[in-house]
């Protein structure tokens, strides 16, 4: 009896590690997707004065790390990449005009944008939460998932001047 | 004791050489107006006679007394440029300004009587002044019960007429929006990329030197002209050779040369000068009046246009 409940605890313990290991792995490969600009990003309506209301499409095996890398993926996007827009509503650029800055500020960036780290004061997810069955695409042994989020531009601007890492309007006068 | 007196000292000092020893670029003034385009199609131009010829005329203080919808639009772009650190001049505070200054001069006398001196180029100058002036369109477009708008911004240098930055686009036709409520969320989609694009202008401005205007002319009273030879080298020569000398890079235009006028555009001048003070076209091209002077005891009159335009005349002050 004793050997079973053993055995039974071992199996248990083995299946949560992998579980564990399989999400942060999944994590890590989406991150790395962040890095590789492995997202898109699409305006969606203008948003109240300051935010900026984007879709982003995020890839991952696990739908729910597609969500949760929704939000670093639109503050990267506008951060570095800006976004295209549609008819009746203009793309904005990328917040930093120099192409070079996510390297020669990589150990900003790297605290910046880690887990639940300060880019997520600067985005909310626009609704419940819930994405349409429109948005929610299996690409090949993936999941493709669109979610709409908004971005708090104007302190995420003020935020990346106040650390040198972007020039404000006024900065040289 | 003496030590305690010495480390005062050195953060005097320190404190004192770091208020003196750098000063910032001028900063250039923007002001928002909307364009000949929009005060024609809204009934907001005046005639004027200029000695004979009729002219059409913005009439910028009738637009702001009558017309909220431009009010709105004016103070939501101030509102976003104060936000971003740079507010802009108003314009009707700058009419109402130059009307309380033109009253006050008129009534100005000292104790003997005597008026205010006043040239007719400084009457001609009295107008209100900006270094980028950001002109704004928009025009509504109406299908069936739609509505929308098509936005313009246009950010152009008053003294070398170039753009230096833009957004324009029409907004999604709406059954619904009110108005003011249309015009608002213009501003605000457009208001990002212009600024994106001025943080450039003033990116070039930093790296390759403040670009001006120098103009100059000659009295003619002056016994010489542009073509009149001082140590073996004709004037013009001269000047442009000081030019080459005191531009960043050596960069200028020289547009066009008679014997009475040159004109150089697009000179680069530096944003600061040897003691590390901020430099405008003015200052800078004092410089030019000075050598003129000293080398070859020639008086000039010197001119300014804002921080971006100085003409020099050349023959008495």
């Amino acid at each position: 009896m004793k050997t079973v409940v053993k055995t039974c605890s071992l199996a248990i313990l083995i299946m949560l590690g992998f579980s564990i290991t399989a999400s942060a792995q999944a994590g890590r490969k989406a991150d790395k997707d962040t890095k590789t600009w492995r997202y898109e990003i699409e305006g969606v309506g203008i948003g109240t004065q300051g935010t900026y209301l984007v879709k982003v499409w995020s890839y991952s095996k696990k739908p729910d790390v597609a969500l949760d890398q929704a939000k670093k993926n639109a503050v990267h996007g506008i951060v570095f990449k800006g976004f295209s827009g549609r008819p009746g509503m203009p793309g904005q650029r990328a917040l930093a005009s120099n192409p070079f800055v996510e390297q020669e500020r990589a150990d900003f960036f790297k605290k910046f944008f880690a887990d639940r780290g300060p880019y997520m004061k600067f985005v909310y997810e626009s609704g419940d939460g819930s994405v349409a069955a429109e948005d929610r695409m299996k690409v090949a042994k993936e999941y493709k998932i669109g979610v709409i989020v908004s971005v708090n531009v104007a302190a995420l601007r003020q935020y990346l001047e106040d650390e040198g890492v972007i020039k404000g309007l006024a900065s040289g006068f | 004791m003496k030590n305690g007196i010495k480390i005062i000292f050195i953060i005097a000092l320190s404190i004192l050489s770091g208020n003196t020893g750098f000063s910032q670029a001028k900063k250039p003034t923007l002001m928002v107006v909307p364009s000949d385009v929009w005060c024609t199609k809204n009934g907001y131009m005046a005639d004027f006679d200029n000695q004979g010829t009729k002219f059409k005329i913005p009439d910028y203080k009738k637009a702001f007394q009558e017309n909220s919808d431009l009010l709105l639009a004016v103070s939501k772009i101030n509102e976003l440029m104060a936000e971003r650190g740079f507010p802009l001049k108003n314009l009707e505070s700058s009419l109402k300004s130059l009307q309380d200054q033109a009253a006050e001069d008129a009534m100005l006398t000292s104790k003997s009587g005597a008026d205010i001196n006043e040239t007719p180029i400084d009457v001609l100058k009295k107008v209100a002044r900006a270094d980028i002036w950001i002109q704004m369109t928009w025009t509504v477009n109406q299908t069936g019960p739609k509505k929308s708008i098509t936005f313009v911004l246009q950010g152009l240098d008053a003294y070398t007429d170039k753009q230096v930055a833009g957004a324009s686009g029409t907004g999604t036709p709406s059954f619904t929006a009110e108005f003011p409520v249309l015009l608002e969320e213009a501003v605000i989609s457009h208001i990002d990329n212009f600024n994106a694009q001025l943080v450039k202008h003033f990116d070039d401005l930093f790296a390759n030197g403040r670009e001006v205007i120098l103009r100059i002319k000659t009295f003619s009273s002056f016994s010489g002209d542009l073509e009149s030879e001082y140590g073996g080298e004709e004037l013009g020569t001269i000047i442009e050779d000081w030019l080459a000398a005191n531009t960043v890079q050596g960069r200028f235009g020289t547009t066009d040369a008679t014997e009475s006028m040159m004109l150089f555009e697009q000179v680069r001048i530096p944003l600061y000068d040897a003691n590390g003070r901020a430099v405008d076209a003015r200052s800078w091209a004092r410089g030019l009046q000075k050598m003129l002077k000293d080398k070859y005891q020639i008086d000039s009159k010197l001119m300014m246009k804002g921080l971006g335009q100085a003409q020099l005349v050349i023959g008495e002050k």
